[in-house]
């Protein structure tokens, strides 16, 4: 198989450049990280981020043909040839396929994600009805691969100040959470012309989360939920 | 620039979207019955009690909705500071022109009436 | 951290990033919507005009059915309905109607192929 690939060594001082690669699939090799370990043994200079290589990590996203997605959840059976990989768009490169997710890390660390409740602690643990616990679906499953931040526009022109659908959904996971009471809080911090309200709904989120999710609905339901707030 | 922030600009673009959207749909269903118009009956509708206010409704929501939409542009795709402000403040003037124009027009042929 | 004070490079070449319809559907809607911004000033003027006295208002009708004016009116027809259209699919989906990925790629395409159409179609009805 023939591939494309983008390579930037800064130690170099040279502009990042694109090198083709061809590799023999071997009998097993199912998925775009399949070929990608078996080109590393041909150059062992050729870096990326790859861990559980079974889509729960999120480490090796990256610019498929164009488009973002998982190097282990891709299949090799119907990529076009040559297969070009880049690294995610709109992110600071660091070597190769690499990328710095500083920024995209600090924008989920702003909607605090964790749990917040000031009640006194129960007895045993904050109980859940089934239907509450459903709300959660949809919205748990994000591994944090930044694939749809990378490939949303507005998040490419106000980094340092959108959000982004990732931090959005899960900024929505828990104001869905029935076991948070800060959802005023977060609403309050949500309300902002960059921070939620440069989203415009183009859905290129939703069209390449690996994980099916959509971030373009919790988006959604976070300005409803503001809507129904101040009316 | 903070005056139209966060939540009530995306509400000012949603609600003049849906004024715009049915008066576009009266404009559309009206097309027929005022077709061809003479010089008159136009500037007697314009100038009446019914058409003066609406034409006038038409702008204002044509220029809300305008402002909310070109200012999403120029944050996304105009970064510079001062830039920004020069184009915002362009943008801020030919809204605000084409308001009064609009309005003076509006107000002479309701005067002459 | 040494690496903030280097200038690292990005991957942003639009050209080679394959954008979905939503995308291509919501692009438009800012070219559309730019278009109908410039042409504002241009409609409050002829509004302005055609108000003034008989003559300006039969000069008037007689340039805007030349040809010419027909062929950049039918741009702005473009415009307008692309505009429309896409800002109605638009407040569906701000309420839960077709946001699921699927209707919202099928109302993208509808949207992209009727705004051409009907132009094409004032066009046709214009020229002749």
């Amino acid at each position: 198989m023939k591939l494309s690939i983008y390579r930037f060594e800064p130690e170099s001082g040279n502009p990042p450049r694109m090198q083709a690669y061809e590799v023999r699939p071997e009998a097993g090799d199912k998925k775009l990280l399949d070929l990608l370990m078996r080109l590393r043994v041909q150059d062992d200079s050729l870096s990326f981020r790859r861990s559980c290589r079974e889509g729960v990590c999120g480490s090796d996203a990256m610019n498929i043909n164009g488009r973002n997605g998982l190097a282990c959840l891709t299949a090799l059976d119907g990529l076009k040839e040559p297969v070009v990989l880049r690294p995610l768009p709109g992110f600071p490169v660091i070597r190769d396929l690499i990328v710095d997710m500083t920024q995209f890390f600090a924008h989920y660390h702003s909607i605090k994600p964790w749990l917040i409740n000031g009640e006194p602690l129960p007895e045993r643990e904050r109980l859940q009805s089934p239907a509450e616990r459903e709300r959660l679906d949809g919205l748990y499953e994000c591994i944090l691969c930044a694939c749809c931040s990378a490939f949303c526009p507005s998040y490419w022109w106000n980094p340092d100040k959108f959000i982004g659908p990732s931090g959005l959904l899960q900024a929505y996971r828990f104001i869905a959470d029935s076991r948070d009471t800060a959802t005023a809080e977060r609403l309050d911090f949500l309300d902002d012309v960059y921070r939620l309200y440069r989203c415009r709904t183009i859905m290129n989120c939703t069209e390449v989360c690996p994980k099916g999710l959509s971030p373009s609905h919790a988006i959604e339901r976070i300005r409803l939920a503001l809507l129904r707030r101040s009316s | 620039m903070r005056l139209f922030d966060g939540q009530r600009a995306w509400v000012i673009q949603r609600i003049s979207a849906l004024l715009l959207l049915v008066l576009i749909m009266l404009a559309t269903l009206a097309l027929p019955f005022a077709v061809p118009l003479d010089f008159s009956a136009w500037r007697a509708f314009a100038g009446g009690a019914l058409g003066g206010p609406l034409i006038a409704l038409l702008f204002g929501a044509l220029c809300a909705h305008a402002w909310v939409g070109m200012r999403d542009i120029v944050l996304d795709y105009v970064q510079p500071r001062g830039l920004r402000f020069f184009v915002l403040s362009l943008i801020a003037v030919v809204l605000l022109g084409v308001l009064v124009r609009v309005l003076l027009s509006l107000a002479a042929v309701a005067l002459a009436a | 951290m040494d690496r903030h004070s280097r200038r690292l490079p990005m991957f942003l070449n639009l050209a080679q990033i394959r954008f979905p319809v939503g995308a291509i559907a919501s692009i438009a809607h800012r070219v559309s919507g730019v278009l109908l911004f410039i042409t504002l000033p241009v409609i409050a003027l002829l509004l302005d005009a055609s108000l003034r006295s008989e003559d300006v208002f039969a000069s008037l009708r007689k340039l805007l059915s030349s040809p010419l004016y027909v062929v950049a009116a039918t741009v702005l027809v473009w415009a307008l309905v692309h505009h429309v259209l896409a800002g109605v699919r638009h407040l569906l989906m701000d309420v839960g109607v077709g946001s699921e990925l699927a209707r919202a790629r099928a109302s993208a395409r509808v949207v992209l192929l009727a705004a051409p159409l009907l132009a094409l179609l004032f066009l046709v009805w214009g020229l002749s």
